[in-house]
């Protein structure tokens, strides 16, 4: 089935689209609109009402997230776009990036319009620099055009965007490390309050959106908050979503769907089906740092709300996919090192805990397993959910799908004291 | 106030306090590793996890980030969160080396006690330990890496709290490291409470290495006199000497923490080089015979030449004992006066200040971290009371404006307005702000002479032309903050300066605000010194004296005037000219080795007593041990140490103030304890704060805070016309002002060699404008000759200080001493490149 396309309709094979060929498909004119007709509190309310969530993983509504800075909070304000995308198996961001760059910026006038702000920031990843030198150009580009800078369309509002290169860790995706490590300091989180909107760079409220996101917006404020609910398969869901299909599929790719979809669909008619000889055996529905999804939830709605019922998440909409070829232990191994190794270090469960979890791992899949471990797994992985961020509880997450669902498997490894898959 | 239940049992806090502190208040200990009540919460160790069970938070949580609540529940022993609490422990230990009977932290090791009690003794963990390579830290501290736990604390310390750079966490994940960019001596003088705060053995006492177990030292509460601070401090010790010193904690004064200075500052006290014998004209005696030679000679000398002709000198160094029951001495024998400071604008100044250290205007060390503006004249904190920079510190994370005017190139951790003001220019300033954020309806509050007072400050126009502006941003800091503190240093200012401070802080508070006045002094018992001490009494008097022959003999009472002086050549003409120099002391001082006669004293950890600190607080040091000489001298080496002599090998000292009574009473030996009633009867006629106690012992541990000195009279009394005489500066001459460095001024600090390493090279510092003109440029060999002698030192110049001074370390290493007591000038003719 085909679904109309929103943030990719202007994708081309070979290159980006150009700022003529943004506007000639409507871009800009969102801006333009809010500026002539919309107070600041028009656009949170539009953007709140299309309940437009968080597309970076915690899918926290962006409304909500603009309306809590405050009235008369503190100037400079600052709104940051983050492009630390680092998560495994997600690239929508870099795609994105990479065809139609004019969509991210304008949405980020918006929402920075929405908030006040007078400086955005787009934190990019260092692997990303043709992404980065890609945004630069664009917004210079912009800025000539009269869309960024000071009286922006001969309007009083003033804003301008830097491209700021992160250092790169993973864990620089997460809001308060990422808006720490603006500042030069040690991509640590910090827990809040204060909250980023109250007191975020510099000490300044500060909105922090995922790309995909600001994506959205501009569309959002062209077609209506009713518009963008109604793309949704679900009755609670809004918006399309890019799924990042990798894994044993016939066509891993890149697909905007709305959301809702369901996995089965997404799997067998835009991914091409399993490959030739492969079985669906599981899939982490999210990225990384969501819980396997098992074959009994093949045909789930690919929303926030049905997988969080599932016990798993969302997230990026990062999905990869395993067959019956592939030993779970190792592939949860394989991220638990990802995740053993991107902890910024600062506390113990997440610090210390995840390289303990790997060595067990390690051991179970090189035939050293001892039943004494799968207690030791469980309760680890419940209590890394006490640690200081997100962090480990997402890294956690794939475990706790494996002990969940694939127990028998693990058990096998230390039955047979081999890895059976081998 | 806020009601909660934890472990079954209510208790009622103030708002803001966290569960972990509610928790100790009802006798809880809850783990924590990376909670510090001054550092704060983070919760980056997990280990103070608790359980909420009712209220606003549900489940497990860490208490240390949680404030008290109304309707709170809290568990502490819940299955879910001690099994929570052993897992964090184990994570802590996977790579925790098995070290603690090698390691020095062993036996007060915070990881220790929670591996011990969270029940974590068998290790699961099949993987290899990480490794870690330790880096040269400096003379202070042992580096251990592979110990580390990762609570942060040294960093948040290092960085957070006191503002320097050069420690902190690098790399990330579980390899995350503590320590410099590369191996070097940590920059920050305050890095020995590193050791202190580390929760284990990373970072230990290096001079103390291997030496001995926490319970192997008698451990006794001691206070620092390494400067007018009076911070307190543990001194352990074993063996007979005191090995190793840590901060105690002062609500008042130093909170949880001691500069370098005072915490490594101890080593004179067991110096293989400290007198232990006395000495009649250099040769070892009885303590006996000494003191029999010593009544004899002074009785003759008075028979000779009258009671009036014998001086004494005695120390900020000094406990109170020693000095109340010196200037008893001289009382009742009819000697002179004694002498604690150089001369008597030195004299002049400390007594100045303690008058007007109002009751309502003098702060702690504590309320200085409390301020939100500080104001700081003629104080070069890092230098001359280092802790007093981490007071400021705190106040400046709290958003405060710091603000110093001074001549000197201060350089303090953090960011601060900087006037560098010529020492004339001073009360000018403070003229203009006055005027700039009081208004005279304010002054005319507090009475008449205020209102005179205001009337007649100069118009600053002089100052415009001469001296850098005030910057409207200190202006406005000013009017904008309620708690202004001004801070203020006695050494390199005028009596007038210190006065006008004392009625800005009385205008401010008149305008509404909390204003609190701050003096430093130039000793740990300055205070003492000031109130005992008459207008006059100088050393340098005592100096003229001897000259024009009316003095004939000296005591001098642990004072050496060779490491204080101004001009050796001329102390050295004067002490060849009297009959007798006694020396009372500790140290082998250069006095010591000239005196007549010489008497060996306890130290304040062997005699212990009262001190006096900068802010009046009558603080009580108890007896850290009893003397006599280590066993690493004693002992030949022996291990053990096989020593069957009967008694202590040199256990003669005692303290300075029994030796005087023994003198005042003729060597009739009294009973100690009687002296003592007698002593404290004196000493609580002199402080009538103290009537109230019947002993010592009663006096509470943050001490008594004194008036006594106090005069009110002195408002607003200055002479205008005096002091805003400023000279305007020719460019022909400097005024050269000695001043202390953190490291190698201070005359008990300078004896310890570990300390050595951290001293900076001695240097004169002159701006570099100046420099230039007289074709002079940085490092720079230069000397400077004076009619009493030439100095040789590096010349270092500097952007920041006023152009018209010169500054001069009284550095052990250069011998300074050649300058005429009082203000010094300095003509350019008389600074020469050296080839």
């Amino acid at each position: 089935m085909k679904y109309p396309q929103i943030l990719l309709q202007n994708r081309k094979p070979d290159r980006i689209a150009t700022l003529e060929e943004y506007r000639q498909s409507g871009g800009y004119q969102a801006l333009a609109d809010i500026l002539e007709k919309y107070s600041y509190k028009d656009v949170q309310e539009e953007i709140l009402e299309s309940r437009l969530l968080g597309r970076g993983g915690a899918a926290f509504p962006a409304g909500t997230k603009l309306m809590s800075v405050a009235d008369d909070a503190s100037f400079p304000r600052y709104i940051v776009c983050n492009a630390d995308e680092m998560e495994p198996g997600t690239f929508k961001d870099r795609v994105l990036i990479h065809a139609d760059p004019h969509m991210i910026i304008e949405g980020i006038i918006i929402a920075g319009y929405a908030v006040t702000a007078e400086k955005g920031i787009i934190f990019i990843r260092p692997e990303y620099e043709s992404g980065a030198k890609i945004l630069e150009r664009e917004i210079d580009i912009a800025r000539q055009s009269g869309y960024l800078g000071k009286n922006i369309l001969d309007s009083d509002y003033a804003l301008d965007i830097v491209v700021h290169r992160s250092a790169g860790r993973y864990i620089c995706g997460e809001v308060t490390a990422q808006l720490s490590a603006l500042m030069g300091k040690r991509p640590n989180p910090k827990q809040p309050p204060p909250y980023p909107t109250e007191r975020g760079v510099w000490g300044m409220p500060t909105v922090l959106s995922n790309v995909e996101t600001f994506a959205c917006i501009p569309h959002i404020i062209n077609n209506g908050p009713d518009w963008f609910k109604s793309l949704a398969k679900t009755e609670t869901g809004a918006g399309t979503k890019i799924f990042c299909v990798s894994g044993k599929v016939k066509r891993p790719g890149f697909y905007e769907l709305p959301i809702g979809t369901r996995l089965s669909e997404i799997i067998e008619e835009h991914a091409g089906g399993m490959r030739a000889g492969s079985e669906f055996k599981a899939c982490l529905p999210g990225g990384a740092s969501t819980q396997f999804l098992p074959k009994e939830l093949y045909d789930i709605e690919m929303d926030f709300d049905p997988l969080r019922e599932a016990g798993s998440r969302l997230g990026t909409g990062a999905i990869m996919v395993f067959d019956h070829k592939t030993c779970l232990v190792a592939a949860t191994l394989n991220l638990i090192e990802f995740f053993a190794r991107e902890s910024c270090g600062w506390c113990t469960p997440c610090r210390e805990g995840l390289p303990y979890i790997r060595d067990i791992l390690w051991r179970i899949e090189n035939g050293e397993g001892e039943e004494e471990f799968m207690p030791m797994l469980e309760r680890m992985s419940k209590h890394l959910w006490s640690a200081y961020c997100a962090f480990a509880p997402g890294a956690i997450s794939p475990l706790q799908g494996l002990l969940a669902h694939f127990k028998d498997e693990v058990l096998e490894h230390i039955s047979q004291r081999k890895c059976p898959f081998k | 106030m806020s009601k909660l239940i934890i472990d079954d049992r209510e208790i009622e806090v103030s708002p803001g306090t966290k569960v972990i502190e509610a928790a100790a208040q009802l006798g809880i200990m809850i783990p924590r590793f990376c909670y510090h009540p001054a550092l704060g919460s983070v919760g980056a160790c997990r280990v103070c996890a608790v359980k909420f069970i009712q209220g606003p938070f549900k489940g497990v949580q860490m208490s240390c980030m949680i404030d008290a609540q109304d309707g709170m529940v809290v568990s502490t022993t819940d299955e879910d969160v001690a099994d929570f609490r052993r897992h964090v422990i184990e994570w802590l230990m996977l790579h925790h080396p098995h070290d603690c009977p090698v390691c020095d932290e062993g036996g007060h090791c915070l990881l220790q006690d929670m591996t011990v009690s969270g029940g974590h003794g068998i290790r699961r963990y099949l993987g290899k330990k990480r490794t870690y390579t330790d880096q040269f830290l400096g003379p202070l501290l042992q580096h251990e890496m592979n110990r580390c736990i990762h609570c942060y604390r040294c960093s948040r310390f290092y960085q957070e709290y006191s503002g320097y750079r050069d420690l902190g966490a690098m790399q990330s994940a579980n390899r995350t490291y503590f320590g410099r960019f590369t191996d070097g001596i940590l920059e920050s003088p305050f890095s020995g409470n590193l050791s202190d705060i580390c929760p284990t053995g990373v970072y230990t006492d290096k001079p103390s290495r291997y030496f001995g177990r926490r319970w192997d030292y008698q451990r006794s509460p001691s206070l620092c006199i390494n400067c007018s601070l009076g911070c307190h401090t543990v001194a352990s010790i074993k063996y007979r000497e005191v090995k190793r010193q840590e901060a105690r904690f002062s609500e008042p004064v130093n909170g949880y923490f001691i500069c370098d200075r005072g915490r490594y500052g101890f080593f004179y006290s067991s110096l293989e080089s400290r007198p232990r014998m006395a000495r009649i004209n250099g040769k070892q005696c009885t303590f006996n015979q000494a003191q029999h030679a010593m009544i004899e000679k002074l009785e003759e000398i008075k028979k000779n030449s009258g009671s009036a002709a014998i001086a004494a000198v005695g120390s900020l160094r000094s406990s109170l004992e020693t000095l109340v029951m010196l200037a008893q001495l001289c009382q009742t024998k009819r000697w002179r006066d004694p002498a604690c400071f150089i001369d008597s604008s030195q004299v002049q100044n400390v007594k100045t200040a303690i008058s007007r250290l109002e009751p309502q205007l003098r702060v702690s060390l504590r309320d200085i971290e409390r301020a939100d503006f500080i104001l700081a004249v003629g104080a070069d904190p890092i230098n001359e009371a280092p802790m007093l920079a981490l007071a400021m510190r705190q106040a400046q994370r709290n958003g405060a404006t710091i603000v110093v005017i001074d001549p000197r190139p201060v350089s303090l951790p953090f960011p601060f307005l900087y006037l560098p003001a010529a020492p004339m220019a001073l009360s000018a300033y403070l003229g203009s702000l006055i005027k700039a954020v009081v208004n005279r309806g304010t002054a005319d509050k507090m009475g008449d002479g205020a209102r005179k007072f205001y009337d007649r400050i100069p118009e600053g126009k002089k100052l415009a032309e001469a001296q850098p502006p005030l910057s409207s941003e200190m202006l406005q800091s000013l009017q904008q903050s309620r708690r202004p503190i001004i801070v203020c240093g006695t050494e390199i200012l005028s009596e007038t300066v210190l006065s006008l401070s004392a009625d800005f802080a009385l205008l401010l508070q008149a305008a509404e605000k909390q204003a609190g006045l701050f003096y430093l002094m130039p000793g740990a018992n300055a205070f003492a010194g000031g109130i005992l001490s008459g207008e006059k009494d100088s050393f340098l008097q005592i100096i003229e004296q001897i000259e024009d022959g009316s003095i004939r003999a000296l005591i001098s009472v642990e004072a050496d005037p060779f490491w204080w002086f101004d001009d050796r050549p001329r102390l050295e003409r004067a002490l060849d000219k009297i009959d007798l120099l006694v020396v009372l002391d500790y140290l082998d001082s250069q006095a010591a080795q000239r005196a007549n006669i010489f008497i060996p004293t306890a130290t304040f950890y062997e005699s212990g007593g009262m001190l006096i600190n900068q802010e009046g607080r009558v603080q009580v040091a108890p007896r850290a041990l009893l003397g006599g000489i280590p066993i690493s001298q004693a002992g030949g080496g022996d291990h053990p140490p096989r020593l069957y002599d009967v008694g202590i090998a040199g256990f003669d000292p005692k303290a300075a103030w029994l030796t005087l009574a023994d003198l005042a009473n003729g060597a009739a030996q009294e009973d100690e304890k009687a002296l003592q009633q007698h002593l404290w009867k004196q000493i609580s006629d002199l402080i009538p704060q103290l009537a109230t106690f019947s002993s010592i012992d009663e006096i509470p541990q943050e001490g008594i805070v004194c008036s006594c000195g106090v005069n009110i009279d002195s408002r607003f009394s200055i002479n205008w016309s005096a002091a805003s005489n400023i000279r305007h500066d020719s460019g022909d001459d400097f005024d050269l002002i000695e001043v202390d460095w953190t490291f190698g001024t201070e005359e008990l600090s300078s004896l310890s060699p570990c300390l050595w390493k951290l001293e900076r090279k001695p240097c004169l510092v002159m701006h570099s404008g100046r420099a230039e003109i007289i074709g002079l440029t940085d490092v720079d060999l230069v000397e400077i000759s004076t009619e009493t002698g030439s100095l040789e030192a590096e010349l270092r110049t500097a952007d920041n200080m006023a152009p018209g001074i010169l500054v001069l370390p009284r550095h052990r290493k250069l011998a300074w001493q050649i300058f005429t007591p009082g203000k010094i000038r300095i003509r350019k003719d008389q600074i020469r490149k050296k080839q």
